[in-house]
């Protein structure tokens, strides 16, 4: 699924374990920061009360994780409340109004704003105020104790009403422009989502329409090539009448083109029904006899050209779930372009291993070999590599792009290693299970 | 010498595959259609029946098949059905056949077929 097709549900439960792992940072950042007070700064803290408090967030953080897990809600609302009143009650316990930690709301404000809607945000932030002028209140009437920061910059400053109002105006301010801001960020981001979304379900429409047109308009080429086709291979076969030499040369000629031409037809004719199909039959087969099938059909031009193809099946490997005509095909290609881009008398390999759940299947060719730049290019459609077209001028570029079609339409991964002039490898892992991607 | 029915509605192809037949001295018959070449099969009575799958509707050919091979008469004649590959994989051969699967047809030739090909199938399946 794309990141714009995400559920709702998905990426509440993605955010809030965002949430859970920030939390066990601000859980040791708390601690270090006691420890630090205490011993290198040497100011007095109540560590009971510090520490009961970290036990609290300790707590919870694991009651959300399990919670996640097992009800799939994130909590979010309620996990920022549960924050806003911890970091409050630290604050208190820590030097109240005098603590520059105060501050840290923002934090909060910023993860409210991307998590919750505006509203809720709002409200978090007026929870926060309601938090910080309760405890000023309760310190300030004296109402509880007032823990001072011996020896920190500013100290005994809870009944002093100036500097009360002073850091009330700016901190209260702060929360609501914090939040302001990181909301009206959040909506632009969110519209922004959204309207990539709609451009991408659009695009894969339009991609669709596209591959339609293009199976119809190749079917029509094909019917009429294959009428051609079989109407000069008839004539240049001499079978309509005798030929003289020039008749015949000229009609070999057209043949071999449209022999060409029909290949590449067929190849964009598969390789866009392969992308339209919604579903392609699965059903069990032996990939043993497959990939037997496979090298035989590759066989005789192999030993035209001296070159013997070794292959090694593990015993455990025999019956996979997917689609045989294509796996056959994919096997099938990828040896045939291991032969065709191997000098005579060199060496092709296919072993096939199997891990369990999946089989490896690997072709080794010691054959002209992928320039490195060009790796990654080389199962785009219409991709030839350079030293590919070199050597031999037909192909349709399309081969490998169909091999990766269907691979990934089994749920497997294809890919090359290769160095020029010393051969590739071409690998191509296949659950046995054939979930269909 | 044989006497073979091809039913196919593309012309051209129909065209090309008569001369190489006939180049082999074979009598060659055709048809347009599923209709006709059935018409055709009971009344010329053929050796061999070449059937293009793909006519008036994309399965045609297994139609007229099934069809053949209901007829007392008709149910030895073989038949060879020219499809391309991957047409014949998206084709429900379960239907009306009961519980098992049912491929109504001697052998499946691949579009467009080779004139030599062409020649040592029918040969093949003439001799059987």
């Amino acid at each position: 699924m794309t990141r714009a097709g995400k559920t709702v549900e998905e990426s509440i439960v993605e955010r809030s374990r965002w949430l859970i792992s920030l939390r066990w940072i601000a859980i040791a950042g708390v601690i270090l920061t006691a420890a630090a007070a205490n011993l290198v700064f040497k100011i007095p803290l109540p560590v009971i009360p510090l520490l009961s408090i970290v036990g609290i967030l300790i707590v919870y953080n694991l009651i959300f994780t399990f919670l996640i897990v097992r009800l799939r809600d994130g909590f979010a609302n309620l996990q920022i409340s549960l924050d806003l009143a911890c970091l409050a009650t630290l604050v208190h316990f820590s030097g109240g109004i005098e603590n520059p930690f105060l501050f840290y709301f923002i934090f909060h404000m910023i993860i409210a704003s991307i998590l919750l809607s505006r509203r809720a945000a709002f409200l978090q932030a007026t929870f926060a105020v309601a938090l910080f002028l309760a405890m000023v209140t309760i310190e300030y009437t004296g109402a509880m104790r007032h823990y001072c920061l011996v020896s920190f910059i500013i100290k005994d400053q809870h009944s002093n009403l100036l500097y009360i109002g002073v850091v009330s105006f700016v901190f209260v301010s702060t929360l609501y422009i914090a939040v302001y801001m990181a909301t009206s960020i959040t909506k632009r981001l969110r519209e922004r989502e959204a309207s990539l979304a709609q451009a991408n379900a659009l695009l894969n429409e339009k991609d669709r329409i596209k591959s339609e047109y293009v199976l119809r308009v190749t079917h029509d080429i094909k019917e009429h090539l294959s009428a051609i086709q079989s109407c000069v291979e008839t004539v240049a076969g001499g079978i309509a009448g005798e030929l003289n030499e020039k008749q015949a040369n000229l009609l070999q000629r057209a043949d071999d083109r449209t022999a060409k031409l029909m290949v590449f037809v067929k190849a964009l004719v598969e390789i866009t029904r392969i992308k339209l199909a919604q579903e392609i039959e699965f059903d069990y087969f032996s990939l043993k006899d497959t990939i037997e099938s496979a090298i035989n059909f590759v066989d005789t031009k192999a030993r035209n050209k001296g070159i013997i193809i070794n292959s090694s099946i593990a015993p455990a490997v025999d019956m996979i779930n997917g689609a045989q005509v294509y796996i056959e095909e994919t096997i099938a290609n990828i040896l045939a372009n291991a032969v065709k881009y191997t000098s005579a008398g060199g060496r092709v390999s296919i072993d096939v291993e199997d891990d369990g759940g999946n089989v490896l299947i690997r072709v080794r060719d010691t054959g002209i070999g992928i320039p490195k730049g060009e790796i990654g290019k080389l199962f785009e459609e219409f991709y030839r590599a350079t030293n590919a077209r070199f050597t031999e001028k037909s192909g349709t570029g399309l081969g490998l792009a169909i091999a990766k079609q269907v691979v990934a339409r089994h749920g497997g991964k294809i890919w090359v290693e290769s160095e020029e002039g010393a051969g590739s490898t071409f690998s191509i892992i296949l659950p046995k299970g054939g979930v269909q991607g | 010498m044989a006497k073979i029915l091809i039913i196919d509605d593309d012309a051209d192809i129909t065209e090309a595959m008569r001369v190489v037949l006939e180049s082999k001295s074979h009598w060659v018959i055709s048809a347009k259609s599923g209709e006709e070449g059935l018409a055709k099969a009971r009344a010329q009575r053929p050796d061999l029946i070449i059937l293009d799958v793909m006519m008036e509707t994309t399965d045609k050919g297994f139609e007229v098949a099934r069809e053949l091979k209901k007829d007392d008469l008709l149910k030895s004649v073989p038949v060879l059905m020219l499809t391309a590959l991957k047409d014949k994989m998206g084709l429900d051969f379960k239907k009306e056949a009961g519980d098992s699967v049912w491929l109504p047809v001697e052998a499946y030739l691949e579009k467009p077929l080779k004139p030599e090909d062409l020649i040592s199938k029918v040969e093949h399946f003439l001799r059987r």
